[in-house]
């Protein structure tokens, strides 16, 4: 496990890269832990084969074994509670003369 | 505009409505959430006097996903904005030309319904950002752990429902049947939950629907059918319905069992899919990769292959290719690269559009 500045509060979701040595491996801890997965597994640059796991601290002993490295790379939940203060109040589209507008550059003919 | 919060996206729906009356459509969904929650999908498409070909888009499915939803929205908003002006779209690298998306208006309905899961997301938003599932309460049993409220609603399609008894042991499909599951509890029984109704009550209005777009996040690739096992073309009565294979599904490189899927069909859905891709990629070069359902994990009850198996359980259903855009790194990216990420998606589904008219 790598150091982190920041404990995170006990409830908290950490996002986790684990890799092991090839898919059957992996495969069997994912079967064991059911853990929750983000993204699809990749083969690493070394060889293994690797995926990001979502848990609480207290997991993360379920998911350490022979063959397995399990590094922390964020707090989900914290990195969640920054997004929520970019979510909107109120509603922006209640005036009569608001309307979403799309993000592509709108091209002359 | 940052995120939009569950009001917005309905209210961004109805506004667009409103502005757009001429080329679009207001479609109540008839089941309120366990909120209490009701929703609407949008119709875009020039008027047409005959029924059209339809692509339907869901997001907003898994509450954690929020991005999904304005993906949508702009879509909308976007082709709406420039059929009306007469202008094209410019997605960074990649650009439709006015005459593409009058054409696709022209020959295609949008049938876009961007925020399945409205109760769900309000959760995230506002308490435990990371919370997947609906927000129903009934099958927690009385159990006050609050991991026990909820059902996966892309867990709960009537497609290989009984995962049980149609999988492979070893083959860990990612679903559940243990209510407290926080992540991928399937539900009672397939259709139990009014959010995956208002989507069955979506697919029987618009039965000329003939590709379905479920937007998730994450892992940068769309999704093609099947996500059950791997595919195979050659032996049409190894397939869901066959109770001769189960116990067999779900594992990889084996040779009890792969589902059957037309080749002709396949081939449609790749093209499609490297279609998306390829737009996608012109934005600020991204590289997506199509794969079938199954190389992300096995799954049971999904949208994308519920609407393709539709066809195969009754022939008199049209033919739905299913696939599920899988968006970006993370489930929250912040604001400003979620931005991106939607430029991204968006011209992926524009050029998969008129790859489809």
């Amino acid at each position: 496990m790598s150091a982190v500045p920041n404990e995170p509060s006990q409830d908290d979701i950490l996002r986790l890269h684990v890799t092991a040595k090839d898919p059957e491996a992996l495969r069997a801890l994912l079967r064991d832990t059911r853990a929750d997965v983000g993204g699809r597994p990749h083969v690493e640059t070394d060889g293994r084969i690797g995926v990001d796991v979502y848990t609480t601290a207290d997991r993360i002993p379920d998911l350490e074994r022979e063959g397995v490295t399990v590094t922390r790379t964020g707090n989900a939940s914290e990195a969640g509670r920054a997004a929520q203060a970019e979510v909107g109040s109120g509603d922006r589209f209640a005036p009569d003369d608001a309307v979403p507008h799309g993000l592509a550059a709108k091209l002359a003919g | 505009m940052p995120y939009l919060n569950v009001t917005e996206v309905e209210s961004a729906v109805t506004s667009l409505a409103t502005a757009y009356p001429d080329l679009t459509q207001l479609v109540p969904l008839p089941n309120t959430t366990f909120e209490n929650r009701t929703a609407h999908a949008l119709v875009v498409g020039e008027p047409s006097d005959t029924p059209k070909p339809c692509v339907m888009m869901i997001g907003g499915v898994h509450a954690r996903e929020w991005g999904s939803c304005e993906i949508l929205v702009h879509l909308a908003a976007d082709l709406l904005e420039a059929k009306r002006d007469g202008t094209g779209l410019g997605y960074g690298g990649t650009a439709f030309t006015a005459g593409q998306v009058s054409g696709l208006l022209h020959r295609l309905d949008l049938v876009i319904f961007p925020l399945v899961n409205p109760d769900g997301r309000h959760y995230s938003q506002t308490v435990r950002p990371m919370w997947r599932k609906n927000r129903n309460p009934a099958n927690a049993g009385g159990n006050p752990n609050p991991d026990c409220i909820g059902v996966d609603i892309n867990r709960n399609y009537d497609f290989l429902f009984d995962f049980v008894t149609a999988f492979d042991p070893s083959s860990n499909p990612r679903v559940s049947n243990d209510p407290c599951d926080p992540q991928v509890y399937a539900g009672p029984s397939a259709f139990s939950e009014p959010e995956t109704q208002n989507v069955l009550a979506l697919l029987e209005q618009f039965p000329l629907t003939r590709w379905f777009v479920d937007v998730h996040s994450y892992s940068q690739d769309i999704l093609y059918n099947w996500g059950d096992d791997e595919n195979q073309s050659i032996d049409p009565d190894m397939n869901f319905r066959n109770s001769e294979y189960d116990g067999k599904r779900g594992v990889p490189n084996d040779l009890a069992y792969a589902e059957y899927i037309p080749k002709g069909d396949e081939d449609a859905a790749v093209l499609l899919a490297e279609a998306f891709c390829h737009g996608l990629n012109g934005v600020r070069g991204l590289t997506y990769k199509p794969i079938t359902g199954f190389h992300l994990y096995p799954t049971s009850g999904t949208s994308d292959d519920y609407v393709y198996s539709r066809n195969f359980a009754d022939p008199d259903q049209g033919k739905v290719l299913g696939f599920t855009v899988e968006w970006g790194t993370e489930f929250h990216p912040r604001w400003a690269e979620m931005q991106q990420i939607i430029l991204d998606v968006d011209a992926g589904l524009v050029q998969f559009c008129l790859a489809a008219a």
